[in-house]
């Protein structure tokens, strides 16, 4: 109840920022917008050559990209700015600050910077997964929306437990701007299925940077792909992994010693 | 009176990567670090009752901030043993940060982009503070800090005293029994100080609160303490009242004297000429204080004196001398 409260108020905070700029919110819609027909326009020139890429249709493709977009939207909206905010702030000290508060600092570090207007992607992203998985002619039952939800939501724990390890690094190494460059590198990696790439590549895609986990998954499972048991693995790995990663969280906060005053 | 704030051989040492200057060094200790180790605070002692304000004094790296870093649990100390309202600071247990601040004078806590006001709502959700409390802390706080005026600016719009004002309201709207203030008026212009530090006095009476604040101006300390801990290269040098402060460190007086003649005469045979701080025209001489009655009535007796004024040294001085023994 309090960290809802905690978070209504941060919520409050960034929408009153975004609105203080108002131009800067409408020319990013229209770029987000732009960009989405640059990429749809892509598609249409692949699947004018081939009715398939390694086995995936292109109403698979439209639904991949939706969660493609729902990735990036919580890269853009959530990591990026508060990787920045949090870099910064352990450089100049400012992290003392949010250390005194009685709120989980990782909670904090998290959420205190939101691009608002990124929620634009939630609406686009739902509308291309609904109409790719129209296009593909069916065959989602429920149980198997449901599991392709469940699966959205593990490979972004999955990644979000991968910014925590990179961002904790810096208590270690104080000076380590580049900690999510590398996590948005491999991002672009998630527009196409896990399998059209050679193996090695698969691997780091699904295994380092588990950027398939996210996006190639949930498709598989929409597909009917994925054994009850397989599901289960991928749920207890996200919850492995959030574990892991708030223990080095707590480790790095120990560490920190603030920047001389 | 009860013990809240109980410091006990308090020690913190850092490491720090050192390496000489030029490019050489710097490839050798990209591969090889040197570590020294430096002493920032060594075995502090000291104890602060609830209620009191007590001027936490040293030059710049003597420890201040590290010792009120460590009591407000953003450091684990390598040594020693602290207790603050009956909390181990560095554990930092919610019931501890919740009745602490920590106040930076460097440092800004505010939104740059938003109004103060808005920061304050995020304060009331993360400190659980009830509506009605909120309003009458914010209410008393505008009393005290006039605030009305500044709160719906944004922060980047306000002048530095402004957003003092702003970041201390900040700092307090969770009714903290503990206040540690690094430097909270530094940079501010002299009436802005002034204001800050009657703010304080009204707090601490108001409230209750006790105050632990560093202040590299004089005038903050003598306004707002009666006592003083004055801590050089991590150790305690001094602990008690300023005013014992100045008859251990400096025990002797200045007399001034106006003379009715105004040719500047020799005063050396009376005590050491000093030179005086207000160009009203008049000699200082220091004086030993058991002496100054005798020496005060030669003077009287021997020169034209139109005025004669007996004065403490500087508080400045003899704390720059407390520094140096």
């Amino acid at each position: 109840m309090h960290t809802l409260r905690v978070l209504a108020a941060l919520f409050k905070i960034n929408l009153q920022m975004s609105l203080a700029y108002r131009a800067d919110t409408l020319v990013n819609i229209l770029l987000n917008l732009m960009w989405l027909g640059w990429e749809l326009l892509g598609l249409s020139i692949i699947f004018s050559n081939t009715t398939q890429l390694a086995g995936w249709g292109i109403g698979e493709m439209i639904a991949l990209m939706g969660v493609f977009r729902l990735v990036n939207m919580l890269m853009a909206s959530l990591i990026w700015p508060n990787t920045e905010k949090f870099n910064t702030s352990i450089r100049d000290g400012s992290l003392d600050y949010t250390l005194l508060l009685p709120v989980n600092s990782l909670f904090l570090t998290t959420f205190s910077r939101m691009v608002i207007w990124r929620a634009w992607d939630l609406v686009l992203a739902t509308a291309l997964i609904v109409v790719g998985v129209n296009m593909s002619g069916g065959g989602a039952t429920p149980l198997r929306l449901l599991s392709f939800m469940l699966l959205t939501g593990t490979g972004a724990m999955i990644i979000y437990s991968l910014w925590i390890v990179m961002i904790a690094a810096t208590f270690w190494f104080v000076k380590f701007d580049n900690n999510v460059t590398i996590l948005q590198a491999l991002l672009d990696a998630g527009r196409y299925p896990a399998n059209v790439y050679p193996v090695w590549l698969r691997m780091i895609v699904t295994f380092v940077v588990p950027i398939a986990v996210a996006t190639t998954v949930p498709l598989q499972a929409l597909r009917g792909e994925l054994t009850f048991l397989q599901i289960l693995l991928y749920l207890g790995v996200s919850l492995a992994a959030f574990v892991v990663a708030s223990r080095i969280w707590k480790a790095g906060m120990k560490k920190y010693s603030g920047a001389s005053s | 009176m009860s013990e809240l704030i109980q410091v006990n051989q308090l020690s913190k040492t850092y490491k720090v990567p050192e390496r000489e200057g030029g490019f050489r060094s710097a490839v050798r200790g990209f591969f090889k670090r040197k570590y020294r180790d430096v002493n920032a605070v060594q075995q502090v002692t000291f104890t602060i009752c609830q209620g009191e304000i007590v001027g936490f004094l040293g030059p710049n790296g003597a420890g201040k901030t590290t010792t009120l870093k460590m009591l407000s649990g953003l450091l684990h100390p390598t040594g020693g043993s602290a207790s603050v309202l009956g909390y181990t600071p560095w554990e930092r247990k919610r019931g501890y940060l919740q009745a602490m601040t920590l106040v930076m004078g460097q440092r800004n806590r505010l939104s740059w982009d938003i109004p103060a006001a808005d920061s304050f709502l995020l304060n009331q959700a993360i400190y659980r503070i009830p509506q009605a409390e909120y309003a009458r802390t914010l209410k008393e706080l505008d009393e005290l800090l006039d605030l009305s005026p500044i709160m719906r600016k944004p922060v980047r719009n306000l002048s530095l005293g402004e957003r003092m004002k702003c970041e201390l309201a900040a700092a307090l709207l969770h009714r903290p029994q503990v206040l540690f203030l690094d430097e909270p008026t530094i940079g501010l212009d002299i009436t802005a100080q002034a204001r800050i530090r009657s703010f304080l006095q009204e707090y601490n009476r108001r409230t209750g609160a006790t105050i632990l604040l560093t202040s590299h101006y004089m005038a903050d300390v003598t306004a707002l303490c009666e006592r003083i801990i004055i801590i050089h290269q991590g150790r305690l040098k001094y602990d008690g009242a300023i005013s014992e402060l100045t008859h251990r460190i400096a025990p002797f007086k200045l007399i001034g004297v106006a003379l009715g003649d105004p040719c500047p005469c020799d005063l050396t045979p009376y005590g050491k000429p000093v030179a005086g701080e207000n160009g009203d025209g008049k000699q200082f001489v220091q004086v030993p204080a058991g002496e100054v009655a005798s020496i005060t009535s030669r003077l009287l007796a021997e020169l034209p004196i139109h005025d004669l004024t007996i004065e403490d040294p500087p508080i400045e001085d003899v704390i720059e001398r407390a520094f140096q023994e």
